[in-house]
C-alpha cells in the first residue's frame, strides 16, 4: 500500500464534532456491547457452564440436604435456587471481572474514549447479565423436575429477572469500582457469597430468621428478589410483590448513581 | 518552518483537513495527589499544530501524571490545559473527543482481532465502517501486521500488541495523538515502520505528543521536544537546540572488563556517567586524540575492553540535565540492550 492511499483517506477524515445526547449515548452503548461480547468470548462459554453447573447443582444439592420436603419448601426453594444463579453473577463474577481490568489498567483505555462513561458500564452489565439466563432458567427446570413441581410462569418473571439481574450486576460493579484493592474485592464478595447462600431469606421464608436478621434483611435486596421472582414463578407465594419490586428497583438505582459517580469522577 | 507544518499547511486547502486543529497549550499545571506528592510542578508548554513532541524523563518523572490530565483521566491541582481552544480542565468529555491516547498499560483486545478492535474504535470515534475498514487496511499494510491482523490479541506477542495499540489510536485521529511509550517491545524493523508513521501523522495536520525513554529514536523523529524531572520541564526546544551546548563535543564510550573498578577519569572530561559497564565521557572535540590515547591505555592495562568515539547526542545532553546516571540506567534497561 503506497503511502498517498494513507495521506489521502486520512485527509477526509471529518473534523471531531461534540457528539453528545441520547443518540450518542445509544449509539455508544450499542458498539460497547459488541466490544463486550466479543472481550467476554473466551470467558462466555465457560462462565456459562459454571451458571449452568451452580444452577443445577443448588437445585439438586439442597434436595439432598432437606430430603422429601412439603410443597411450599420446594416451590421455595425452587424459586430460590434461580436467585442465586442470578444474584452470585452480579455480586460475585461481575466485581471480579472489574477487578481483573482495574489490575491490568484496562480502564486507562476505556474511559479515555469518546463514549458516555454510563454507556460503557451499562453494556458491560447488558453482556454480564446474559451470563447468568442460561444458569438460571436450568436452575428452574432441574428444580422443578427434582421436587415434582408444576410452577405458574406468568409475564412478570421477565421485569423481575431483569430486575435482579441488573441490580446486582450494579451493586457489583459499584463494589467493585469503589474498592480500590482486588484482593479486597475478591474477599468481600466471598463473604457475601456465604451471606447470599445461608442467610438470606432466599430459600426460605424470612420468619425463619431472628427478628433482628429478618428487619436487616427487609432493606435488603436478597429476599425482594426472590420475592419478585416468585411473583413471576408461582401463585400465591409471594406477598407485597409491590414493595418488593420497589425496594429492588430502589437498590438497582442507588447502585447505579454510585457507580455513575465512580467511574465519572476525576481524582 | 519544519517539514511538518508545511505539509499540514498544504492539506489545510483539502476539505475536511484536520490540519489547523491540535494547538495543544499547557499552562502552570500541577498535580499534587492526595497523599502529598506533587507529581507536576507548574508544566508548560505548547504542541503546534501537526506537531511531533517528545517528552522524556526518567520513570517517576511524572509523564503519565501530565498525559492523565490532558486526556481527562485526571484532575489537575492547579492550571490550565487547552486544545483547539478547548478548556479541556473545565470539559474533559471534549478531551476525549479530541484526544486519542495509546496507554503504556493492558489494552482490552485479548478476545478480539486486530481487524475487530480497530473497526470498533474507528466507529466509536465517529467513523463510518466503510471508511474505518479502509483506513485500517492501509495502516495494517504499511506496519506489515497482515500476518497478525485475523489473529486474536491474546496469542500476539508484547511488541504487536503496542503496533496494535497504535493503530487503535491512530485508525480515527482527532486532533491530538498521545502515544506512551510506543515502541517498547517492537522490533527495530518494524519500530522503524511505526516511526514513518507517526511522522505521517505529523504530515497530515496531526499532532502528536510521544512519550518515551528512547532518546535516541526521538531524537530523530521528534520536532520538539521536552525533559521532565521531578514534576518539572527542565528543558523545552528541538533536539539540535538542545544539543548546542555540547556541538563541539564528542563522547567516548569505553566498555570496561566485568568486575574492574571505575578507573581515574582523565582531566579532559567534561562530564561522565557509568552505565552498568559502559564508561560515557564527554570530550572537547580538540581532546580527541588525547581520549583516544587514554582509551587504548586502558585496554592495554586491562581495564577496558573496547572503545568507541562519536558525536554527542540527545542522550549525553539528557543525562547532564537530569544529572543521575540512573536515568540512562533505566532507558538501557528498558531497550534491552545494556
Amino acid at each position: 500500500m503506497s503511502s498517498s492511499a494513507i495521506e489521502m483517506s486520512t485527509s477526509s477524515l471529518g473534523p471531531m464534532m461534540k457528539r453528545r445526547g441520547l443518540v450518542h449515548w445509544l449509539r455508544s452503548y450499542a458498539l460497547l456491547v459488541e466490544w463486550e461480547a466479543r472481550s467476554l468470548r473466551l470467558l462466555l462459554p465457560l462462565a456459562i457452564v459454571a451458571q449452568i453447573l451452580l444452577g443445577a447443582g443448588l437445585a439438586i444439592g439442597f434436595g439432598f440436604l432437606m430430603g422429601e420436603i412439603p410443597t411450599i419448601e420446594a416451590q421455595f426453594l425452587a424459586t430460590g435456587v434461580t436467585v442465586i444463579s442470578m444474584i452470585t453473577v452480579g455480586l460475585v463474577l461481575v466485581p471480579q471481572i472489574v477487578s481483573q481490568r482495574k489490575y491490568a489498567g484496562i480502564y486507562d483505555y476505556m474511559w479515555s474514549l469518546p463514549v458516555p462513561r454510563t454507556s460503557s458500564v451499562a453494556a458491560s452489565l447488558t453482556v454480564n447479565s446474559f451470563i447468568a439466563l442460561p444458569g438460571m432458567v436450568l436452575a428452574l427446570l432441574v428444580a422443578s423436575w427434582r421436587f415434582d413441581l408444576s410452577l405458574q410462569i406468568s409475564p412478570l418473571v421477565v421485569p423481575a429477572a431483569l430486575l435482579t439481574l441488573v441490580s446486582a450486576a450494579s451493586v457489583g460493579f459499584a463494589l467493585a469500582h469503589a474498592i480500590s484493592n482486588p484482593l479486597l474485592t475478591n474477599l468481600v464478595t466471598n463473604v457475601l457469597l456465604f451471606v447470599i447462600l445461608l442467610y438470606s431469606p432466599i430459600n426460605f421464608p424470612p420468619d425463619r430468621l431472628p427478628g433482628w436478621l429478618a428487619s436487616l434483611h427487609h432493606g435488603l435486596p436478597f429476599q425482594h428478589a426472590a420475592n419478585v421472582m416468585r411473583a413471576g414463578l408461582t401463585e400465591g407465594l409471594a406477598t407485597h410483590a409491590g414493595e418488593s419490586f420497589a425496594i429492588l428497583a430502589g437498590w438497582a438505582a442507588a447502585a447505579w448513581i454510585i457507580t455513575a459517580w465512580v467511574v465519572g469522577r476525576r481524582p | 518552518m519544519s517539514v511538518a507544518r508545511q505539509s499540514a499547511s498544504q492539506h489545510a486547502s483539502q476539505p475536511h483537513s484536520l490540519a489547523g486543529a491540535g494547538t495543544l497549550s499547557v499552562r502552570e499545571l500541577s498535580k499534587r495527589y492526595p497523599g502529598g506528592l506533587l507529581a507536576n510542578d507548574g508544566i508548560t508548554l505548547e504542541i503546534r499544530s501537526g506537531e511531533v513532541f517528545g517528552l522524556l524523563g526518567p520513570n517517576g518523572a511524572g509523564k503519565t501524571t501530565l498525559v492523565k490530565q490532558i486526556i481527562g483521566l485526571l484532575r489537575p491541582t492547579s492550571g490550565q490545559i487547552s486544545l483547539d481552544g478547548y478548556d479541556l480542565v473545565r470539559d474533559p468529555a471534549q478531551a476525549r473527543q479530541l484526544v486519542t491516547y495509546l496507554p503504556q498499560s493492558s489494552l482490552p483486545i485479548d478476545s478480539l482481532t486486530l481487524r475487530q478492535v480497530v473497526g470498533l474504535v474507528g466507529r466509536i470515534r465517529g467513523g463510518d465502517r466503510a471508511m474505518v475498514h479502509r483506513r485500517a487496511t492501509e495502516m495494517i499494510e504499511a506496519l506489515e501486521l497482515v500476518p497478525w491482523a485475523d489473529s486474536l490479541g491474546i496469542k500476539l506477542s508484547g511488541g504487536v500488541k503496542r503496533l496494535v495499540g497504535f493503530v487503535m489510536a491512530s485508525v480515527w485521529p482527532a486532533s491530538l495523538v498521545i502515544l506512551d511509550e510506543p515502541t517498547n517491545d517492537v522490533d527495530p524493523l518494524r519500530r522503524r515502520l511505526l516511526w514513518q508513521q507517526i511522522r505521517r501523522l505529523g504530515r497530515q495536520g496531526v499532532s502528536v505528543l510521544l512519550v518515551t525513554h528512547n532518546v535516541l529514536e526521538a531524537e530523530q523523529s521528534v520536532d520538539r521536544l521536552a525533559v521532565i524531572d521531578e514534576g518539572r520541564i527542565i528543558a523545552q526546544g528541538t533536539p539540535s537546540s538542545l544539543k548546542a551546548p555540547d556541538r563541539r563535543c564528542l563522547r567516548l564510550r569505553v566498555n570496561l572488563i566485568p568486575g574492574v573498578e571505575k578507573p581515574e577519569i582523565p582531566q579532559i572530561c567534561r562530564h561522565h556517567t557509568l552505565v552498568g559497564r559502559r564508561l560515557h565521557l564527554l570530550i572537547d572535540e580538540t581532546d580527541a586524540g588525547d581520549a583516544i590515547q587514554w582509551a587504548r591505555a586502558s585496554i592495554e592495562h586491562g581495564i577496558a575492553e573496547e572503545y568507541a568515539l562519536g558525536a554527542a547526542t540527545l542522550e549525553d545532553v539528557y543525562i547532564r540535565l537530569i544529572g543521575r546516571d540512573d536515568a540512562l540506567e533505566m532507558m538501557v534497561d528498558r531497550r534491552g540492550d545494556a
